[in-house]
């Protein structure tokens, strides 16, 4: 009997540090996984300091939910104080729910923000409204396994040429040891619309051009001589060179991520992101990281910048003024240097890479050539429309290989032209 | 005075289950129905806006969703009619008093993947069809047959599928033929018999009219099941390739995804219709019959 009374005691005391902190607790919903919630325990920690021991609790949901419960949080006034993700499913929140605030008077209240590049204050910007905080710049170079180019006699492969001979290399001499036949050149993705225009994405801005399929001025591109020529390339690495498994047309994130880092290929995208999991476990280091292949003489291949993370305030935000101090204080060297050290990127250039891996410190510190995607959905609300239909029309190509490209490329510049001009008018 | 209490003990007792249903079963399909008819971005606030039946308007012009419309409706016809008729078959042999041994083997091995999770079969499927691992091809190019382009072709992908839910579902088939089976008068077919009657003719004049109500029940089922296909498209396929598995399910919840909840619920909307209008239709030709 006495126990239980004590019991009974303990209760409201054991209560009360949770009451407490639920009053100063500030909720960010993110998609980055345990890496990403880690790195916003890490910030809470820096932040309660400086701030009365307000804490942060950082939530991960997978992308398609995060966008969803986002989306449905804003329109029922349950949102949480702060959302986190690349800046183009942010557009579409705002889109979605004309609830993401105007970050604008935030960010010029912040002085030291001169790392901060044009490019990056430009997709933070949406319909004149700052909608994000840019937080981490996202990269992504052209990755090959090191021990395979070393059994195929390879250097990295500099080309698309250099890079389609290791693929073949790869394929023939059977560099994992795992039986001939049981490897591929290539890990690409296909399934989903977005899936195959950020392969395209990444073939098309790794070789210099500005544009995949749009440019500003509502113009369709693929069609000009050097975007026909990545994008025949780009659908024969799918339809007949056989450089990629068969089931490639079916395989999403997941499924190319299996597909590396159970060793079935050798050449392969690597995201910032993917440095830290890449080096400590899965394929264990076992890779070597630089610029997209190269397709025109003189043009260098380049890392592309592929989007920018950030933070951003729902209107109907909880605690609306003190998300706003946490959103800037991402910004700060503190978090910066937690963010490159647990997530793999950061937007600071003053921070201190001693203690990275070496493929990390690549990025932290970039000597390569770099380009940023042209940000579409941006400036043409329609672009999405645009490109799930862009998207239909390429994985039927790849499905039924016409027998010359080039007027296939042709005849779908002139549907596209159409397919644009009737979206833009429709609004 | 009695008769009425008991009546009443008996709403009594019902009015639970009826408010249950009404909540959980019916609230969300009109919930689902309201949405259809509000614009998107407003249709998860507490005033959406109403924009009449614009959202009907869109899906019934978009041609993706006519061609996944048509092809859902030849997946079901194909996937009813391989379903239904190999548990028929399935279950005739087993009911046959020529299988001496293994009965309950073939009982087990027919029923165990209706109770496996339908996402570790489906997985498992997508792997035996991976072209370049897959036991199935594999199997083919040991035995010098063509290549089977599973789900990784257009032309093969919905029968990948079609196989896959077949290896799923039709053990639940199976045991309602068996269960009608098991009350079927042997003494009429074996009149039939000794009247002259082929195995055929008696099959078909005497063992399938007997075979109507598992008949009718599992073709009402069934049509409801495969109109409604989705789970197998999210593991194996994803819609594709070139959207030859790209029912109309899942381009909803393409559309859900895209947070496009106004024409997202207008295609289910279809789709239910349709659903309903089918299995009602399906039942009263069978009950028709069967008066």
């Amino acid at each position: 009997m006495a126990k239980r009374r004590d019991v009974l005691k303990a209760v409201p005391l054991l209560a009360m540090p949770a009451v407490a902190r639920a009053a100063e607790q500030l909720t960010v919903w993110h998609d980055m996984g345990d890496n990403g919630t880690k790195w916003f325990q890490q910030v809470s920690d820096a932040f309660a300091a400086s701030h009365g021991g307000t804490t942060i609790r950082a939530i991960s949901y997978p992308t398609d939910q995060w966008f969803g419960r986002v989306v449905g949080a804003l329109n029922t006034d349950t949102a949480p104080d702060l959302i986190y993700n690349n800046y183009e499913r942010v557009i579409r929140i705002a889109n979605e729910t004309g609830k993401v605030a105007d970050l604008a008077p935030v960010l010029a209240g912040i002085t030291d923000k001169a790392f901060l590049s044009t490019d990056d204050l430009r997709v933070a910007t949406y319909k004149n409204r700052t909608i994000i905080l840019p937080v981490q710049r996202v990269q992504m170079g052209f990755g090959v396994r090191k021990s395979w180019l070393e059994k195929v006699n390879e250097p990295f492969p500099v080309t698309w040429d250099d890079a389609k001979r290791v693929a073949e290399k790869f394929q023939a001499g059977d560099p994992a040891g795992s039986g001939k036949g049981s490897v591929f050149g290539f890990a690409l993705e296909a399934a989903k619309p977005r899936d195959l225009i950020h392969m395209l994405d990444l073939f098309t801005f790794g070789a210099g051009l500005r544009h995949t399929l749009l440019a500003p001025d509502g113009s369709v591109t693929i069609d000009e001589p050097d975007h026909a020529r990545v994008l025949e390339a780009f659908l024969r690495v799918y339809a007949t060179d056989r450089l990629v498994p068969p089931d490639t047309v079916n395989y999403s994130f997941n499924e190319m991520y299996q597909v590396i880092e159970g060793g079935r290929a050798g050449m392969f995208r690597v995201g910032d992101w993917n440095v830290g999991k890449w080096t400590a476990q899965a394929i264990k280091g076992d890779f070597t990281v630089g610029p997209w292949p190269a397709f025109f003489p003189g043009k260098p291949g380049n890392v592309v910048i592929g989007g920018m993370r950030g933070v951003a305030v729902p209107e109907n935000s909880p605690h609306k003024a003190l998300a706003t101090e946490f959103a800037a204080f991402l910004l700060g060297p503190q978090a910066q240097q937690a963010s490159l050290k647990m997530v793999g990127s950061a937007v600071r250039t003053d921070l201190d890479t001693e203690g990275l891996t070496e493929a990390a410190k690549r990025f932290a510190k970039p000597a390569w050539p770099l380009i940023a995607y042209d940000f579409p959905e941006s400036v043409h609300a329609y672009y999405p429309e645009l490109e799930a239909s862009f998207h239909r029309k390429l994985l039927a190509a790849i499905a039924a290989p016409p027998p010359d490209f080039a007027p296939f490329i042709r005849q779908l510049a002139g549907e596209m032209r159409e397919s644009a001009k009737a979206l833009a008018a429709k609004g | 005075m009695r008769a009425l209490s008991r009546e009443g003990v008996f709403y009594l007792f019902a009015l639970p289950f009826a408010a249950l249903t009404v909540l959980f079963g019916l609230w969300p399909i009109v919930l689902s129905v309201q949405v259809s008819f509000t614009a998107s971005a407003t249709a998860l606030r507490p005033n959406p806006v109403y924009v009449g039946l614009a959202n009907y308007a869109t899906v019934l012009a978009d041609p993706v969703f006519l061609a996944s419309l048509a092809r859902t409706l030849l997946y079901t016809v194909l996937a009813v009619a391989a379903n239904v008729g190999f548990a028929l078959a399935y279950a005739l042999l087993l009911d046959s008093k020529h299988l001496a041994r293994g009965r309950t083997f073939f009982k087990l091995a027919a029923f165990l993947p209706v109770v496996t999770p339908d996402i570790a079969g489906y997985v498992v499927w997508r792997w035996l069809f991976d072209q370049s691992f897959g036991a199935l091809a594999a199997a083919l190019k040991l035995i010098g047959l063509p290549a089977f382009g599973g789900i990784a072709s257009p032309s093969t992908a919905m029968g990948a599928v079609l196989i896959a839910e077949l290896w799923h579902h039709a053990g639940f088939y199976v045991l309602i033929f068996l269960a009608n089976l098991a009350v079927c008068d042997r003494a009429l077919t074996e009149a039939a018999s000794i009247d002259g009657a082929s195995r055929w003719q008696a099959f078909v004049h005497v063992v399938l009219p007997q075979l109507r109500p598992a008949i009718t029940i599992n073709l009402v089922y069934a049509i409801i099941q495969f109109l409604k296909t989705f789970s197998v498209v999210v593991v194996m396929t994803k819609g594709g390739p070139a959207d030859a598995t790209n029912f109309v399910s899942y381009y909803a919840w393409q559309m859900f995804d895209q947070a496009q909840y106004g024409q997202a619920t207008a295609m289910a909307s279809v789709l239910f219709g349709i659903v309903v209008l089918v299995g009602l239709g399906t039942y009263r030709l069978s009950d028709r019959g069967r008066a």
